[in-house]
């Protein structure tokens, strides 16, 4: 069934809301439910990212191998770094945003609903295709590492048709972003509200637009990488394989063509959920709005030119010329640490849950950040390339950066999604759990970098300076197990007994504010004048409205 | 529109200029091609942006002085609530993949169900 929509100045909300069943929650297209459906299953994949990482912990807690063998532990590594790069962090995002967008600009919907909920589907089904080429693949599961090297991941070292799978997935989850991506820019561009002019967007939408830019430039260059590669290994092809006179470098230009900027694909939209917390629990205007847009146009355009620091010790890039592109990006990533910083300063500021997780994303996003820079200089990358050090620099930008901003806007957004709060005593109790758990976790992986334990190895020989960080590093893996088990404590009690949240409990900026929790179909009862790029807040305050 | 337009405009800029630099600088061909491909898609777009007249017309939210009751009345498009047809489609195109790796036997179940699902979703835009 369809509807067709006039612009009107109201539409009617529902009384009492609609709970859906699961057929129709699983066919609807309706954005809200699209993107809760998005945000709900890539959490299911985070937990069981997170489970794997578990079992590494506990497999290295100790020098000698105990638990996995050592195919099993490569398919844990491979399994676990696919799933939350490509089926946690970049779809929470893309969950976040066919919620929100809508909502952020005054529109109904997405501009293509059929396209999303296929584009959700599409993601699932990469989902499945990806966790069974770990599990149920004859011959062996995929282990050659999320980022699939070849020759590792030719016939010959990999003959399991597990990587096969993999590849499969991989293309899926590409189809999805580049439908996701293309039903934002429609969106954001086609069906704004009037006076929503691009330079009132919410910033969080305009770190969308560029996060979808971004994944319809650098998917298709991987997809004819995974393409290539699947020709190599079921169809006779040589584009990869030295032997046949291929060239595996040309894959890894492929591949980190798509790689790299898929590491902003995983922070923009966390950038825009922390720039939508940080001025409504400082209680100012956004400092350097303006500036701000610049810098994720900035960020979005100089990560299409860094791929290559990925292959400085390949000997086969310029050096130089990636080195300083890689560099050039902590300018703009500088700007949004000062804005951030100048929203705050004599802010009134409150701790709340969001503001305490934004809190921890700043600081441990700074430590991932700064350590990028020395991993952007090409002589210490040649140093720490492919040990540890690496890992936790990784570790650092995208769990302690884009995960706590999925729990920011978690807490954040909540509230507007069921009509319940979370609670506010819990939520404090996962946040510190988190921050702790994360920094013993990873902080130690930085001194078993320096001190050159490889990443990827099972196992490690006694007393040479990796056995205390390594047990370390699994303590606070467990403490933030812990953290997520409370978490989801939360969320069920908080489900279970609501605590109504009216429609705008935080004092918000943007216009899904303006709205009921949750909204109703098609998203608002009336629009106010669009003024500036904070239309709630001017609707509360016309004495202060430009 | 128009500051979309615009922005896509440099971005495809940034691509075939930083991509000229590269070549430049490194003479290597698939860093290159890969710089220029990038100032493709942004040019598609802002073509499309300026075809349809973004650079031309002032739309109502590009105006930073209009009011939401000026759109009351326009019409937005045709917005289906529920399709069934995504989830067939998604399972015809795995059966497809599938086919590649575990035989073509299952190839032509994949396609069938794919075109079916391609003609479910082509119906239903109609209805």
């Amino acid at each position: 069934m369809s509807v067709t929509l006039e612009r009107p100045v109201a539409a009617q909300p529902e009384e009492p809301p609609h709970r859906m069943g699961p057929v129709e929650r699983l066919t609807s297209t309706d954005h809200k439910n699209v993107g809760i459906l998005y945000c709900v299953t890539a959490f299911g994949f985070f937990l069981v990212g997170g489970a794997l990482a578990g079992l590494m912990r506990v497999e290295l807690a100790e020098p000698a191998r105990q638990v996995v063998s050592t195919q099993a532990y490569n398919t844990m590594f491979t399994i676990h770094g696919t799933v939350m790069i490509f089926l946690f962090v970049a779809p929470f995002g893309i969950g976040l945003a066919n919620y929100l967008i809508p909502l952020q600009i005054g529109a109904p919907d997405m501009a293509f609903p059929r396209l999303n909920l296929t584009s959700y589907w599409f993601f699932a089904g990469a989902g499945l295709l990806i966790l069974l080429s770990g599990v149920a693949s004859a011959g062996g599961g995929a282990a050659m590492g999320w980022y699939a090297y070849t020759p590792l991941s030719e016939l010959r070292y990999s003959p399991g048709v597990g990587v096969d799978l993999w590849i499969l997935g991989i293309v899926l989850v590409a189809i999805s972003n580049v439908m996701g991506g293309v039903n934002i820019l429609a969106t954001v561009f086609l069906m704004r509200a009037p006076g929503m002019t691009m330079w009132r967007l919410p910033i969080f939408t305009w770190n969308m637009v560029v996060t979808a830019i971004l994944g319809l430039v650098a998917f298709p260059p991987a997809v004819a990488a995974f393409a290539l590669l699947f020709i190599d290994r079921r169809l006779g092809g040589h584009a990869f394989d030295p032997l046949g006179g291929g060239d595996p470098a040309l894959y890894q230009h492929l591949f980190w063509f798509l790689g790299h900027p898929e590491v902003y694909i995983l922070i923009l939209p966390f950038f825009g959920i922390i720039t939508e917390v940080i001025p409504v629990f400082s209680r100012k205007p956004l400092f350097g709005y303006l500036g701000l847009v610049l810098a994720t146009m900035a960020i979005g355009a100089l990560s299409m030119g860094v791929w290559a620091h990925h292959m400085f010790t390949t000997g086969v890039v310029s050096n130089p010329f990636f080195s300083a592109m890689s560099l050039l990006i902590a300018v703009p990533t500088g700007v949004k640490f000062f804005a951030w910083t100048g929203t705050m300063w004599k802010g009134k500021i409150s701790f709340t849950v969001p503001m305490l997780f934004a809190l921890g994303f700043l600081l441990n996003f700074l430590i991932g950040g700064v350590t990028g820079v020395m991993l952007a200089s090409a002589p210490i990358d040649f140093h720490m390339n492919d040990s540890y050090f690496v890992v936790a620099h990784f570790h650092y930008t995208i769990m302690g950066g884009s995960v706590f901003a999925i729990f920011a806007g978690i807490f954040f957004w909540f509230p507007k999604m069921t009509g319940a709060m979370l609670r506010e005593r819990l939520g404090r109790v996962v946040a510190v759990l988190l921050f702790v758990g994360f920094n013993l976790t990873f902080w130690p992986q930085f001194v078993l970098g320096l001190r050159g334990f490889p990443r990827r190895y099972v196992s490690y020989p006694p007393n040479i300076g990796f056995d205390t960080p390594n047990l370390v590093s699994t303590i606070g893996y467990a403490v933030m197990f812990s953290a997520v088990v409370v978490f989801l404590a939360d969320v069920a009690v908080s489900l279970r007994r609501r605590v109504p949240a009216g429609d705008d409990p935080w004092g918000g900026n943007s216009l899904e504010w303006v709205t009921s929790s949750p909204p109703p179909e098609h998203n608002f009862d009336a629009l106010p004048p669009i003024r500036s790029e904070r239309p709630a807040f001017d609707l509360r305050h016309p004495e202060l409205a430009p | 529109m128009r500051t979309a337009a615009w922005m896509m405009l440099a971005l495809s800029a940034f691509g075939a200029i930083s991509g000229t630099i590269y070549w430049f600088v490194t003479f290597e061909p698939a860093g290159t091609l890969l710089l220029w491909s990038f100032s493709l898609m942004p040019l598609i777009v802002a073509g499309y942006l300026v075809l349809h007249g973004a650079v031309r017309t002032r739309t109502l939210e590009d105006d930073p002085d209009a009011r939401p009751d000026r759109a009351a009345g326009q019409e937005l498009g045709t917005f289906p609530a529920a399709s069934t047809w995504p989830v067939v489609l998604v399972l015809g195109s795995i059966t497809v993949g599938a086919s590649l790796v575990y035989g073509l036997l299952l190839l032509p179940v994949g396609l069938g169900v794919t075109a079916l699902a391609v003609l479910g979703l082509m119906r239903e835009s109609r209805s």
